[in-house]
């Protein structure tokens, strides 16, 4: 169905050009398009339907577009749903022939048949084709006020359409307000709940530029409207009752009473057959707790139940989507599911990535209880077929075991592994116990005597064998051969590969010869000397760094290289909590299942290629005038390996001459096979991966070489013009804005002197918000008195949805301003700071 | 919001598509997603969510046919998925299975049905009765009737009566000669017992299935026995939530057809009715395999289609396995498969055999997890029962029927 594409299917060898057929079609409709035959209507379906499956199989059929819009004139609904398919296919590539088609659909708006009417609309609005857009607002206007719901529904969504093709032409029709009246009075569910859909989106897009959207916007979220939503949820279909949930989740109650008057009504959404509905519910309960403890608690219980019955009653898919949601859960709040653990026991035809969520569960879940279970449990999947399975078990168990206070069985067990004479099993072993050892030095003895007996010939796997090197290093004296197996293993030192077991081999041979300096002392000759030869970098300094630290002092060589220890307690997590947070403040969304807060994956919803490559040019001059510090980490990524959102658009700028495929990875291809797009070119070449071409990197190297260069003025300089530019009528509402400064950590904070015009000025607070809102700086909240005053700022950039939040608090006897900055995107905090610095210090200036 | 549906065959075909937004998703996605999947060997394996360097995916997989929807925004995967499963479901009921050929000789059909079923990226009917009415199935008898009275549209004229209703899931006025209304417990039973032959884990997943063909708007109560061994339900929006939640009695009036009323779990039970038990010993380059199988707690009722499936760990170079009762059979992807139906009177199942393993391997490290099914008619294993069911507002006195099943889920064994 893709005619971008068609000319590029049809070429193909395996698929049939179908020229020939196709000019066969428009002979055979054109024949049957006046004819008043009876049966005329059984052939015209039977060459529809060959045209559909053309177009199905991507033969591009746009040829007989006249014959089908001809042939349409027909009472047969099914002949007409197919003249639908084809016409909203076509209309989009053929603007011209698609008026010809505006004729009949408004024909068929006005038919008796309800269906006909709906269908027709639901076509005339799919046809997307701006320059038809004056068509639509009749048959809509009317559509919405049809007294069949059937077509008020279609129609609805119709005006969504419509808005989508030209805002302006909807806003001007007055279609939100007649949508708002819908919502509040229609007696079908299905109509009310597409107008929320519809409006929900049409007032977001709109608030940006118009106060009386945005207050719409906020109007939506008010008391009355959300509790007419959810007294009725009941009559609602399940998605609606999706989007309701969705609402309410945004809605921020008044007081204790109101959220238990929402749990109250929505509580047996939870027992809900639709496992979308069911989710939604928790996200509401869950968001609408946070501030409880207690209660929060208790929503969890309630909550357990249905999450489990859902992982263990859907389609492998379903349980799936269920299972990210509850393992998030479950890393929140362990102890709440640690009875429950039997549910995370793997099951043989489970694929992999769900056995992996459920081994992270249960590492999480372990408690003084269960512990003995839960690692008996892993135990057996270590003999599992599945080796990376096997692998993740032996890692759970050593996660347990570095979480728990008792550990004699684990150890047992882990010992065990060791003697299980598998490669990767001793592997992951050999790791673990040495992450035991760091945290549980007393175990040292049982370890020892079993890692003894390991033949390093056996150990290939890089950080096996470097846990093993750094055992013989560390507990050299217990170890009766250690200086003989770290002798054999510098020999070798040649075929060894990885520079991080090279690494801990020089360590642990200068912790041996600390140790036992007789034995040592040729393989740490023979260590350095290979260390100060090697071609890589670290080993190279580390050899050179201890070959000289002995040379100065061996008594200090020993304080630096062998301290005494102190036993590890907690290992770093991986995660930080701030982004656990929140992804679960983005609970039931894509976020839980990437484990990924979304700002980290979709940098901007439905960004253009074009707007992409537009900013990475930017990036380019900008590196030169010290704007370098724009680059933001995460749009890097996003370049790198996600998301160039908007295919359509790509395929707006490409024009006809391209015939390729409209489809490109560029990221995943780093040869970027297709040059087809001079967006995706330009992607290419700053392509990150390839680091010598990035402005940036190669600026720094030149740096190096102290090379003359265009003048980098530094960070610290008088704020040059900045080039962000923020949005004149940003508009936060209050909650959002706590909500925000709850969860984003703070980029910038710093202090300025205020002028002492500034102060002067500064009598009231007042003032000051003027002046920074002249500079598209809004205050949220503002308060104190003379000399100690404190303001909430907030901005957005012009062209996309990223909030600069600030706290201010100036003191006028000092004539200091203290300001904390939170940012969205938080790479631009620090140009953000120099605007709101130069944007301050002209306050008072006349 | 969802912006695209693919259907693709099980060689990566694409049989349809169907287009939900502005914003057009080019079908070279399903190419990109093909290679994926070839690439991770089995598309089975994918992932239901995967993020493409344009679009994030859902999947479902049902009989070899992928169902793949496109967006672009972030939304719940749970939403996209359920839904996809639904539309899997719709199909398969309206075209009497899901097959390529079957999809590929009614596109038309599941044209429509993706019409009504979802419009701008959002979900809105899936309810199966109210879309049997705007699309008449493609069943034998209409396909017969088309051609006797040359009257061939396969859609109804009228608009589907429930859309107004206040009962969206029942037509409004069925007629039926015979009123009748079946209730079916279906249970299965996952259970996992150890290499030591304990039972790990033993839970039953079951369904209150209803197959009602009554006039009228009949209003239904349901009562157990025993409602209290539940751990956990889930209701059919049919379900009123007051009378369970008060005195456990499922009060409702039934969408018309068959459709599940209820889910629910019952966790920690203690027994199995029958035993597998493997033996392993491995010396010198072979493996001896022994397994028996019988009944442990009789259910009082046969137990039917027992099979017991395991796959040999890729180590092992030959298998010679035989049986006292039933057959073996080892099938070319390595799955050995023993069959033993119905449990003899006279004496208890048994495979044995050896498996000669790979060179230079003493002893098997690996050990396989065999899978058993079997199937008992006429008992629900959880002990549920249902006590009485109760119809108001019908004309005449309707036929009650009353039926269990419980068969094996995910019930395996260890070695």
């Amino acid at each position: 169905m893709a005619p971008p594409a068609q000319s590029h299917r049809s070429s193909s060898p395996s698929q049939p050009s179908g020229k020939g057929e196709v000019s066969d079609l428009k002979s055979q409709l054109r024949q049957l398009a006046g004819s008043r035959a009876p049966g005329v209507d059984d052939s015209k379906r039977d060459l529809f339907k060959k045209v559909i499956s053309y177009m199905t199989i991507g033969i591009d059929v746009s040829a007989v577009f006249g014959e089908m819009v001809m042939c349409s004139a027909t009472s047969d609904i099914v002949l007409k749903k197919m003249c639908y398919l084809y016409v909203g296919n076509y209309a989009k590539v053929n603007p011209d022939l698609a008026l010809l088609t505006i004729n009949f659909l408004q024909r068929d708006c006005k038919d008796a048949d309800p269906m006909i009417r709906g269908l027709a609309l639901r076509s005339l609005c799919s046809l997307r084709v701006a320059n038809l857009v004056e068509y639509l607002v009749g048959p809509l206007g009317s559509g919405l006020k049809d007294n069949s719901s059937y077509v008020r529904i279609v129609a609805v969504m119709g005006v969504l359409k419509l808005y989508h093709i030209s805002a302006s032409t909807c806003v001007d029709a007055d279609f939100p307000q007649t949508l708002k009246h819908l919502m509040l009075n229609d007696s079908d569910t299905q109509v009310v709940a597409n107008c929320l859909t519809a409006l929900q989106e049409i007032w977001s897009a709109e608030a940006s530029t118009s106060e009386e959207a945005s207050r719409e916007r906020e109007a939506l979220l008010s008391k009355p409207v959300v509790f007419y939503f959810l007294n009725r949820i009941r009559e609602f279909s399940e998605w609606a009752q999706c989007l309701v949930l969705d609402l309410a989740a945004k809605y921020v109650p008044s007081d204790n009473n109101e959220i238990f008057d929402i749990m109250n009504l929505l509580e047996d959404r939870l027992q809900h057959a639709n496992g979308a509905v069911v989710l939604a519910t928790i996200k509401l309960f869950l968001q609408l707790t946070l501030s409880m403890a207690d209660v929060h608690q208790q929503v969890y219980e309630r909550i357990k139940a249905p999450l489990l019955t859902l992982v263990s009653s859907g389609s492998p898919e379903q349980s799936y989507a269920v299972l990210s949601h509850l393992h998030l859960l479950v890393m929140r709040a362990p102890y709440i599911f640690s009875s429950d653990y039997k549910h995370f026991y793997c099951q043989y035809n489970e694929p992999s990535y769900v056995k992996k969520l459920k081994l992270e569960m249960l590492t999480a879940v372990a408690n003084e209880s269960n512990t003995y279970e839960i690692v008996t449990e892993l135990c057996e999947y270590a003999a599992n077929v599945d080796i990376p399975i096997a692998r993740e078990s032996i890692r759970a168990v050593g996660k347990i075991a570095l979480q728990q206070y008792d550990v004699n069985a684990i150890v047992d067990r882990l010992l065990q592994f060791l003697e299980m004479e598998k490669d990767y099993v001793t592997a992951e072993a050999l790791v673990l116990v040495k992450d035991l050892l760091r945290k549980y030095p007393q175990w040292s003895q049982d370890c020892i005597a079993v890692v003894g007996n390991i033949s390093s010939k056996n150990v290939q796997e890089p950080k096996a064998k470097a846990a093993l090197i750094w055992m013989l290093g560390e507990y050299s004296q217990e170890m009766h051969d250690a200086p003989y197996i770290l002798e054999s293993l510098i020999e070798n030192w040649d075929e060894e590969h990885s520079a991080e077991v090279r690494l801990h081999l020089l360590t642990a041979v200068m912790k041996c010869f600390f140790k036992r300096p007789p034995e040592t002392q040729k393989a740490l000759g023979a260590a350095l000397a290979a260390g100060l030869a090697d071609f890589h970098q670290d080993v190279h300094d580390r050899a050179l760094f201890y070959y000289r630290v002995l040379q100065h002092n061996v008594s200090v060589a020993e304080r630096v290289v062998n301290p005494p220890k102190q036993a590890v307690s907690v290992f770093a997590d991986t995660q930080s909590s701030e982004i656990k947070d929140r992804i679960f403040d983005e609970f039931n969304s894509l976020s839980v299942v990437y484990q990924k807060p979304s700002y980290m994956f979709t940098d901007k919803e439905h960004r253009g290629p074009f707007e992409f490559s537009d900013e990475l040019g930017n990036l380019s001059i900008g590196a030169e005038s010290a704007v370098g510090t724009v680059v933001p980490a995460h749009r890097v990524e996003a370049n790198d390996k996600d998301l160039l959102l908007s295919t359509s658009e790509k395929e707006e700028i490409k024009g006809p001459s391209n015939n390729g495929s409209a489809y490109s990875a560029p990221s995943y291809d780093g040869s970027a096979v297709s040059a087809a797009s001079q967006a995706l070119s330009e992607l290419t070449i700053l392509n990150p991966s390839v680091p010598g071409l990035t402005p940036q990197s190669s600026l720094a190297i030149d740096d190096l070489l102290g090379l003359g260069l265009p003048e980098i003025p530094s960070p610290a300089a008088a704020p040059s013009p900045p080039l962000l530019k923020l949005n004149s009528k940003a508009i936060l509402d209050p909650g959002t804005f706590q909500q925000k400064w709850r969860q984003l950590p703070i980029s910038l904070s710093q202090e300025y002197s205020v002028s002492p015009q500034g102060v002067a000025a500064l009598t009231t607070s007042e003032a000051l918000l003027r002046h920074m809102q002249g500079h598209s700086i809004h205050c949220i909240a503002s308060g104190g008195q003379s000399p100690n005053f404190k303001f909430f700022f907030f901005a957005q950039k012009a062209e996309e949805l990223s909030t600069f939040l600030v706290e201010c608090i100036i003191n006028t006897s000092s004539a200091k301003a203290q300001i904390k900055i939170k940012a969205d995107d938080q790479s631009a905090s620090q140009e953000f700071s120099a605007l709101f610095q130069s944007a301050l210090s002209k306050f008072g200036v006349p | 919001m969802l912006q695209c549906i693919f259907l693709l065959s099980d060689s990566g075909e694409v049989m349809l598509e169907k287009q939900l937004t502005g914003h057009r998703v080019d079908r070279s996605i399903c190419d990109w997603f093909w290679e994926q999947a070839i690439s991770q060997g089995d598309s089975f394996k994918l992932q239901p969510v995967i993020a493409s360097p344009t679009h994030y995916l859902f999947q479902v997989v049902r009989e070899g046919i992928t169902f793949l929807a496109c967006t672009q925004v972030e939304m719940p995967p749970l939403m996209a998925i359920e839904f996809l499963c639904r539309v899997a479901d719709v199909l398969s009921d309206y075209l009497g299975g899901l097959n390529e050929d079957v999809i590929k000789d009614n596109f038309v059909i599941v044209y429509e049905l993706l019409d009504e079923m979802i419009d701008n990226g959002f979900p809105l009917t899936t309810e199966p009765n109210i879309l049997r009415e705007m699309i008449a199935q493609p069943n034998i008898v209409s396909k017969v009737l088309s051609v006797v009275t040359g009257n061939s549209s396969n859609v109804s004229e009228t608009l589907p009566g429930a859309t107004a209703s206040c009962v969206p899931w029942r037509t409004s006025e069925p007629k039926y000669a015979n009123n009748e209304v079946y209730v079916d417990l279906v249970e299965e039973m996952d259970a996992t017992i150890n290499r030591d032959g304990a039972l790990v884990k033993c839970e039953i997943y079951g369904e209150v299935q209803v197959n009602s063909h009554l006039s009228g708007l009949p209003d239904l109560t349901l009562s157990f026995a025993n409602p209290s061994i539940l751990d956990d339900v889930r209701f059919h929006p049919c379900v009123r939530f007051r009378p369970w939640e008060s005195h456990q009695i499922l009060s409702f009036v039934p969408p018309d057809g068959q459709f599940k009323l209820m889910s629910y779990r019952v966790k920690k039970l203690k027994s199995t009715p029958i035993y597998v038990k493997p033996q392993l010993t491995s010396d010198a380059g072979t493996c001896r395999v022994n397994v028996m199988v019988g009944i442990r707690n009789d259910p009082g009722k046969t137990i039917d289609s027992i099979t017991v499936q395991f796959k040999l760990p890729p180590c092992i170079l030959s298998a010679d396995l035989t049986s006292n009762h039933g057959t073996v059979n080892i099938l070319t992807n390595k799955t050995c498969s023993w069959s033993i139906g119905r449990i003899p009177k006279d004496k208890a199942p048994s495979m044995s055999g050896t498996f000669v393993l790979e060179t230079g391997l003493e002893r098997l490290h690996v050990f396989p997890t065999f899978q058993v099914s079997f199937r008992i008619m006429g008992v629900a294993l959880s002990g549920l029962q249902i006590d009485k069911l109760d119809l108001k507002n019908l004309p005449n006195r309707p036929y009650k029927g009353f039926r269990a099943l419980t068969r094996a889920g995910e019930f395996e064994v260890r070695s």
